[in-house]
Parts: C-alpha cells; sequence; structure tokens
C-alpha cells in the first residue's frame, strides 16, 4: 500500500513537471540553436521571451485583439523581427569576436532590449494583472487524463505546441538542406561560404527561429507568472543554459533532455522534500526558496562537476587566421605637456565641482554625489576583474549585498563600529570571492561568467531571505537600520557633507590601490592573461591563482563598496540596489565608458546615479542662460529608462573597442594633439641643431 | 654534452586514434634540433605533450634531469621552458616593452600583492634595462613603445622570442616560426635567432614544415610520420633519407609509357 502511493506520488511529479519541462526544453533549443549558428551565449534570450510576452499581453488586454492575431503579432512577426535585426546589425559583423565580447554584448542587449520595447510599446507593467495564456480559461478548466494529476488547459497548451515546435525543428535538420547548412555554417561559415552556400542568410534563419523559440517560451511561460515584469524573465535564461549545459551547448537533443529533465527534476524534488517541523526552522528558507533556484544550482553544478563542458569551449572557426587583425588602438605614451594640460585641466575642474558640491548643492543633490562617488567604488572591482583580467563577473551585486549585510547584522547584533563591520564585511565578500571562483576557475571565460551569474541568482533567491544574512522577517517589518559611522572625533553622521567627504577619501584611497596594483605585478600579470591566456602561461604566470587574486581583490572593493552604500542610505536595500539585473546593468555601464581605468568608474558612478537629474529630467539645461524649469522644453523629464536603452546599446561596440567608447574617443582625441606636439618637439630640435652647426 | 629535454616513449591516443607511438627525442644543451612531418604527423600533438598542455598515455619528459611529467603548464615554463606559437600569441593593447616586462617580472618578481599595494610594483630601471638589452639583441630596440598592434607578423614573432627569453630559458620551443612569413622574412628571423642563440646559449627545438628553414637551420632532425619516428640524426642526412623522403614527398610514379 505504501509502495502503491508512493509511485503515484512520482507519477504525479512526473506529470507535474512536464508542461515546464516541455517549456524549459524549448528555450533550451532555441538557445542551442543561436549558440551553434552563431557563437553567441544569447543572454538577451530572457529579453526576447519577455518582448513577445509582454507584446501578447498588450495585444489581447489593452487592444482587446483575440489570441491569433495577438500571437501571431507576438511570436509569429515581432520575435523574428527583432532576431533578424539582431543578426543583421549586430552579430554579423562579429563572426570573429571573442566569446567573452559577444557575451557582453548579449548582455548589453538583456539590458537594453526590454527598456527599448517598454518606451516604444508605452507598456507598463501593472501589478494584479496576471498574464493569460493562449488558450480560452487556460488557468481555471482542467483535464484529469490519468487520475492523479489534474492539467490545466494552459498546461497542455504548453506541452502541445512545445511538442509540436521541437518536431517542426526536427524535420527541419532532418530533412531539409537548410538544415544541413545550418550545421555547417556552425564549424565555420568562412568554409561553408567557399562551398556556396549564403552563410548570412542561414544565420540569419538560424536567428529568426531560435527568436520565435524565445517568443513562443515567453507566450507559454506568462501565465505562470502573476505580474509580467522584465527581470523575472532573466531567469528564464539561466533555465535555458541549464537545458543547453545538460547538451555541452551543441545537441539538439540533449537539450530537450535537459529541459524535460529540468522540469521533472524540480517536480521531483518539490514533492519528495521533507517538510520542515519546528526544530529545523532553520530549514525554512532553503525549503521556501530552493524550488525556485534549483535551476541556478542545477546549472552551477553542471559547470563544476562535469568536465565535458570544458572541452566545449572553443569552437573556432578553422579559417578564423584569414580574418585581419583587431584594429590598433591608440598609442598610450602621451607627450609629457598633454599631461600636464590634462592634470591642470582636472583640478581646476574638480575643485570647482568639488565647491559647487559642498557649498551650494542642496539636499538631494548632496545625496546623488553621494550615490556617485560610492557607485564609482563599487565599480572599480568591475575595473579589477573585466578592465584589468578580461574576465566577466555578474555577481558583484551579490558581494556588495554581503558587504551591506555585514554592516547591518554587526552594527544591529553587536553595536560595532560600523567603518570596522564594512572591512569585515568587504573581508567575507573577498572570501567568498574565492570560494566561488575556486571550482570554476579552470572554466575561464564565458563559462565563468555565467557560475557567477547562477550565483548571483542562487543568492538573490535563498541567501538574501536568511535572517542572518537579509535580516529575515524582522528586516522586512522594521528595515534594515544601518547607522553613520563615527570615528574618534569625526560624526560622519552629523551632516551629509562630511559623509560625502568620507566616500571621496574611501573612493580615493581604493582608486590609488588600484593604480598601484594596474602597474605592479598583479596587473600586469592579469593584462597578459587577458591578452592570451596560452601565452601567459608560456612565461610562467598561473592563470588559476592570478584569477583568484582577481576575484578576491574585486569582491572586496565590491563588499567595502557596498557597505558604503548601505551606510549612506541607512539602510541595505536589496531590492534597488543589488539584485543581479542590477549587476547586469553596472557591467553594461562600467563596460560601455570604460572599463580599463579608474576614470571609467568615476565616470560610470557618475552616469549611474547624477545621469537622470542632470540629462533626463533637464537640470542641466535649466543651469544655462534663459532656461528656468518653468520654460523648459516640453520633452523633459526624459523616462529613465533611456539609461537602460543607450548604455545597454553602447556596450555592443565592446568587441570593436574593448577598452570602452569614453576612453576610445579620450585615445582619438589626445592622439591628433600628441602627434602635433611630438612634431613641433621633433621641429624645434632640428631648429637648435641647425643654429648650432 | 648534457641532455636538456629527454622524452622517452611518449605514447598519446585520442579516442582509439593512435596520434603517438613510442616517441624519444633528446636535445643536448646548445642545440638546435629540429621535428618536421607531414600535416598530422603528430608534430603538435608531440609539442603539447612536452608542454603539459596533454597529458601522454605513457611515456616521461625529463627537462634538466628532473622528471617534469607531472607538472602543469605554467610550472614548466618556470623549469626553463620558453616557447613562441605557431598563431602569434600577444597581449592586446600593451607596448612591446611591455611584454617582456611582464615575463621578466614573473621570471624575477617578489612578493606580489603588498608590494603591488605600496607602490613598490612599478618596472625597475634595472628591468627596464635588461628588456631594451633583449630588444637590442633583436633589433627591436626602436620599437620598444610601440603598441603590439602596429607590428608585423614578422616583427610579433621576435616579440615573442624576446618574451621568451626574459624567462631565461634553458629550451626555447619554437611551433612552426615561418608560417605566415615569406622566404626573405624567414630566413632574416632564422639569421637572428641564431644570433641569439650564440649569445644566450639555449637550445633550441623547432617543429616546421618549411623543409628549407630547417635544413639550413637545424642540426639534428627527428621526422615524424603517423604518430612515430621515421628517421632522426643529422640534418643533411636524414632529409636525404629515402623514407623521409616517401613521406614528405610522396612517391612518384610516371607513367612513361
Amino acid at each position: 500500500m505504501m509502495f502503491a502511493f508512493a509511485g503515484e506520488d512520482f507519477f504525479r511529479a512526473l506529470l507535474q513537471g512536464t508542461p515546464p519541462g516541455t517549456v524549459y526544453a524549448l528555450i533550451g533549443l532555441g538557445f542551442v540553436l543561436t549558440y551553434k549558428t552563431s557563437g553567441v551565449f544569447n543572454l538577451a534570450f530572457g529579453a526576447q521571451a519577455y518582448i513577445s510576452a509582454a507584446m501578447f499581453f498588450k495585444a489581447r488586454e489593452d487592444w482587446g485583439w483575440s489570441i491569433v492575431p495577438a500571437l501571431i503579432l507576438s511570436v509569429f512577426v515581432l520575435a523574428p523581427a527583432i532576431g533578424l535585426i539582431l543578426e543583421r546589425l549586430i552579430f554579423r559583423n562579429l563572426r570573429t569576436a571573442s566569446a567573452v565580447s559577444k557575451l557582453v554584448i548579449a548582455i548589453g542587449l538583456s539590458v537594453a532590449l526590454p527598456a527599448l520595447f517598454e518606451l516604444v510599446a508605452k507598456y507598463k507593467p501593472v501589478a494584479g494583472r496576471s498574464p493569460t495564456g493562449i488558450v480560452p480559461n487556460g488557468s481555471s478548466v482542467f483535464y484529469d487524463p490519468f487520475g492523479v494529476y489534474p492539467f490545466s488547459r494552459d498546461e497542455l497548451a504548453q506541452i502541445v505546441v512545445a511538442v509540436v515546435a521541437m518536431l517542426l525543428l526536427a524535420a527541419l535538420f532532418r530533412l531539409t538542406s537548410t538544415g544541413l547548412a545550418m550545421r555547417a555554417v556552425v564549424e565555420s561559415p568562412r568554409m561553408t561560404e567557399l562551398a556556396g552556400i549564403p552563410a548570412d542568410r542561414i544565420s540569419a534563419f538560424a536567428w529568426a527561429i531560435s527568436s520565435m523559440f524565445a517568443g513562443m517560451a515567453g507566450v507559454l511561460i506568462a501565465p505562470r507568472l502573476n505580474t509580467l515584469i522584465s527581470t523575472d524573465f532573466l531567469t528564464l535564461v539561466i533555465i535555458a543554459m541549464a537545458a543547453a549545459a545538460v547538451g555541452r551547448l551543441v545537441s539538439l537533443p540533449g537539450a530537450l533532455i535537459g529541459g524535460m529533465g529540468l522540469g521533472w527534476f524540480i517536480a521531483l524534488f518539490n514533492t519528495y522534500l521533507p517538510r520542515w517541523s519546528d526544530d529545523h526552522t532553520w530549514l525554512k528558507p532553503f525549503q521556501d526558496n530552493l524550488t525556485p533556484s534549483l535551476p541556478f544550482v542545477v546549472l552551477f553544478g553542471i559547470l563544476v562537476f562535469w568536465p565535458a563542458i570544458r572541452r566545449s569551449i572553443d569552437a573556432t572557426d578553422p579559417l578564423a587566421g584569414v580574418d585581419p587583425p583587431p584594429p590598433a588602438l591608440a598609442s598610450l605614451t602621451r607627450h609629457p605637456r598633454l599631461t600636464r594640460q590634462t592634470r591642470l585641466f582636472g583640478l581646476v575642474f574638480f575643485s570647482y565641482i568639488g565647491w559647487v558640491v559642498f557649498t551650494q548643492a542642496d539636499i538631494f543633490w548632496l545625496d546623488a554625489v553621494t550615490s556617485a562617488v560610492i557607485l564609482a567604488t563599487i565599480y572599480l572591482s568591475i575595473t579589477v576583474i573585466t578592465g584589468f583580467a578580461g574576465q566577466i563577473s555578474l555577481c558583484l551585486g551579490a558581494f556588495a549585498a554581503i558587504g551591506g549585510f555585514t554592516v547591518f547584522q554587526m552594527a544591529d547584533r553587536y553595536d560595532m563600529s560600523v567603518l570596522l563591520a564594512a572591512l569585515i564585511g568587504a573581508c567575507i565578500a573577498a572570501i567568498v570571492g574565492v570560494l566561488l571562483s575556486l571550482p570554476v576557475l579552470r572554466l575561464g571565460g564565458v563559462w565563468l561568467a555565467i557560475a557567477t551569474l547562477a550565483f548571483a541568482f542562487f543568492f538573490d533567491a535563498v541567501m538574501v531571505k536568511f535572517s542572518w544574512v537579509g535580516g529575515g522577517p524582522t528586516a522586512l517589518l522594521t528595515g534594515t537600520k544601518v547607522p553613520r559611522p563615527i570615528l574618534g572625533p569625526f560624526d560622519f553622521g552629523a551632516s551629509d557633507r562630511s559623509f560625502l567627504a568620507l566616500a571621496l577619501v574611501v573612493f580615493v584611497l581604493v582608486a590609488l590601490a588600484v593604480i598601484q596594483l594596474r602597474e605592479g605585478t598583479i596587473g600586469r600579470t592579469l593584462r597578459a592573461l587577458r591578452g592570451s591566456e596560452v601565452a601567459a602561461e608560456s612565461i610562467g604566470i598561473s592563470p588559476a591563482r592570478a584569477r583568484i587574486i582577481a576575484f578576491a581583490v574585486s569582491a572586496f572593493i565590491a563588499g567595502l563598496g557596498g557597505a558604503m552604500l548601505a551606510m549612506h542610505q541607512e539602510n541595505v536595500d536589496y531590492g534597488r540596489n543589488f539584485t543581479p539585473f542590477a549587476a547586469l546593468f553596472w557591467l553594461v555601464l562600467v563596460v560601455s565608458l570604460s572599463a580599463r581605468t579608474v576614470e571609467g568608474a568615476a565616470q560610470a558612478g557618475a552616469a549611474f546615479a547624477l545621469f537622470a537629474a542632470l540629462i533626463l529630467d533637464g537640470a542641466l539645461f535649466t543651469w544655462l542662460p534663459f532656461i528656468t524649469e518653468d520654460n523648459l522644453p516640453g520633452i523633459f523629464p526624459i523616462s529613465g529608462k533611456w539609461r537602460f536603452v543607450l548604455f545597454g546599446l553602447t556596450a555592443i561596440q565592446f568587441a570593436r573597442h574593448p577598452e570602452g567608447m569614453v576612453e576610445f574617443g579620450k585615445r582619438r582625441a589626445t592622439a591628433k594633439r600628441n602627434a602635433r606636439y611630438y612634431a613641433r618637439d621633433a621641429e624645434r630640435a632640428v631648429a637648435t641643431e641647425g643654429g648650432s652647426s | 654534452m648534457t641532455a636538456v629535454l629527454e622524452s622517452q616513449g611518449i605514447t598519446k591516443s585520442f579516442s582509439g586514434i593512435q596520434a603517438l607511438s613510442d616517441v624519444s627525442v633528446s636535445v643536448t644543451s646548445g642545440e638546435r634540433v629540429g621535428l618536421i612531418g607531414p600535416n598530422g604527423a603528430g608534430k603538435t600533438t608531440f609539442f603539447n605533450c612536452l608542454l603539459g598542455i596533454l597529458t601522454p598515455d605513457a611515456g616521461t619528459v625529463t627537462f634538466l634531469g628532473k622528471d617534469i611529467g607531472g607538472l602543469p603548464v605554467h610550472k614548466r615554463a618556470r623549469a626553463g621552458i620558453g616557447r613562441t606559437f605557431q598563431r602569434i600569441e600577444l597581449f592586446s593593447d600593451t607596448s612591446v616593452r611591455e611584454h617582456l616586462l611582464i615575463a621578466e617580472r614573473v621570471h624575477n618578481g617578489t612578493g606580489a600583492f603588498w608590494k603591488d599595494l605600496l607602490g613598490f610594483g612599478h618596472p625597475t630601471r634595472d628591468e627596464i634595462s635588461r628588456c631594451d638589452e633583449v630588444l637590442e639583441l633583436l633589433g627591436l630596440r626602436e620599437l620598444g613603445d610601440e603598441p603590439i598592434e602596429a607590428l608585423s607578423l614578422g616583427q610579433g614573432r621576435l616579440v615573442e622570442v624576446g618574451r621568451a627569453l626574459m624567462t631565461e630559458p634553458s629550451l626555447l620551443l619554437l611551433d612552426e616560426p615561418s608560417s605566415g612569413l615569406d622566404r626573405e622574412e624567414t630566413t632574416a628571423l632564422a639569421a637572428t635567432l641564431r644570433e641569439v642563440q650564440n649569445e644566450k646559449g639555449f637550445a633550441i627545438l623547432l617543429v616546421e614544415h618549411d623543409v628549407e628553414l630547417v635544413a639550413d637551420f637545424t642540426e639534428r632532425l627527428y621526422v615524424l610520420d603517423f604518430g612515430s619516428l621515421i628517421a632522426e640524426g643529422p640534418t643533411a642526412e636524414t632529409l636525404s633519407h629515402p623514407a623521409v623522403r616517401t613521406a614528405y614527398l610522396g612517391t612518384l610514379e610516371i607513367d612513361t609509357a
């Protein structure tokens, strides 16, 4: 009897896991398809799914369209159109870019696309308006074919649509020459072209199909969400990658098995998870949050424990060598006179800004400037890990949150000095960074980035909820109170100005340390590693050791910055500051400006905290003569979402200008002057020689 | 003459395909040795086994009398194996001198982290002059401040050599240095290499398919075909070995009828 009951449980779990499993398989397949045909780790997949889901929702609810036209518009027109545009405008030109550059571009797109869609389509997520599925009464009519688990009509629709889509894909690959050509394009677009097949068109076709899969998955999965919010769809990417990773990113059947397996695994896990009792209250946050975080755990586990994944990393085109080398960057050496000029200008400029801020600024501007300074500190962690080491770390938000939470916990529980607590928090973040990097170090490149993303989501879904991390239920009620620091005679809580001074000191100290590291052995080692791992090894550099150091330093800086931010806001506002999406935007911002210099981090901090107030709200223009707040042109205030669009799209330049757009512009501008000064030097040398002889 | 490198019975197979079987190669100090073979003979596999990029299924690699079979790639480099790459591998956004400085620092540097943090990590005058010496030797002195992207392929290959030299190797492995270069550039590269070798006294193992360069440059030769050594000995003799000619040029049958 008992056994039969357990069997029924098992069967029910399998049935329950089937509808989500088929959708997971669908996105896994789409992900593999894009990766196979263009080598792009399409992190924007979630964004594409979101756009179709939101389009469907908008057409249905706001425009009152019926299901079929709404479905055609969102999945069969909009989704492939986006895929084609991305392929044509961006990825076609990047065939030979490194996998990491392509990843950064996809991250930029995942930040920009949802914002762009919301702006263009005037879509706004409203809480309480749940999305509906592709069949009428999808969530209220049930069928129970086996007498164990009642399927809703939505769930049946998910299974049917996903299975049909997969069969069509299989037929395409098996039965048509286009499918064969697609497989060839994966290996080498150039070689395929030599054989007379238009690789571009094939690749565009693959993008259209995979985008359609993404859109379909988004529409199918939407009824499971309460409100359509773009950040929720980021998780879809993780699910897609977990499914795709099972097939080592290249096998379509593998992705199918991975997706279905993930659906079943989650349902089984849910069924057989022991229920918590009063004796084990500490288990509750795990139990409540482990299920939604399972895809992250599974993905991380696959990356760490499955050696086969490592071998699939570098799929290089055998004909890649025929490509022209990347354009040379402008010379790094500057004429001493140019350096003097820049320094003088910087000194005058910043003295003036400092004077204005410290004497004139009201509470709003002080808050904005302080935020900018602290964010700039946090962004230095990106300078170290991405700018110096060339690694993409997507969990810096989690490290910053660790710093913030430590300060809160230490101050709350032990009444510890917050500055000391900030240092402890930074150290804890560094230790976590090292522990995280150890298992994935050998992966390198894209996989390392994905593993950190999985960790960021895990931290987001599970760790934050613990009372010893995020404060638990009490913090939800009373907030996470963080006091401003007092150091000897200095009370940095006395005024916002004094705290800004402290934030500036911290930033300058960290910036100096980063500059010293860059000029020293560590910086050089990391630069070598960024340039060429094999060459770095060939002169005796241990990549693992260098990366551990980079991870630790970057996590330390992020933790310290996070602690400062918590002190500034007198509260650890995780949802506003430290979510995985926030960290993605940080990266996009820093990379699009300049990831390799300290000024880049400072500019990014200013861009994050001041761009909206200065430009989008129009404050900068009210400082111009004849313009006041009253006669400000009607376009202001501009929506803050344009930030995501602007910086997200700028990040697309990463492949061509890995040093960042601002840095690129700066180098180009200085190159001319540099040349002029050197030319003048030469003239003068000739003149003096001529005079003496 | 003492053996610098001694590989004994290196065997490696990839899922059933025998890439190397029982390959034994030795290089004595100051010697220029060539390793040639047609495409797919196993040259690269053998190279990777020496460097630790691949682990051989059987066989030992002894370097300066020590078994280095278990060491990872970077430790073998530290033990004194320098190398260049067939497809050039340089550090982007970095000047020529910087390439050498990095290698110099990795080779001689100590106590990195705190030293760096306190501002003692900047290159010293000593280090810079040592780099400039090597640049001079290679004829790259003028290009010291150039970004690496501005160099030609031949110059880039010399930078690779310079970078390897900064680690004071006892053995320099050259992986098809002639690939991508024309005859003239190849001859110039060979001349520079010979000059530098006379100065520094390291041994060279050259993996190459350009027979002309091999004939001109090396003293002793190993010939690989289908994963096993088919000939070895002084270069001129070995090149005229009938088995080598068959492997390389194939048998030519002219239909005279």
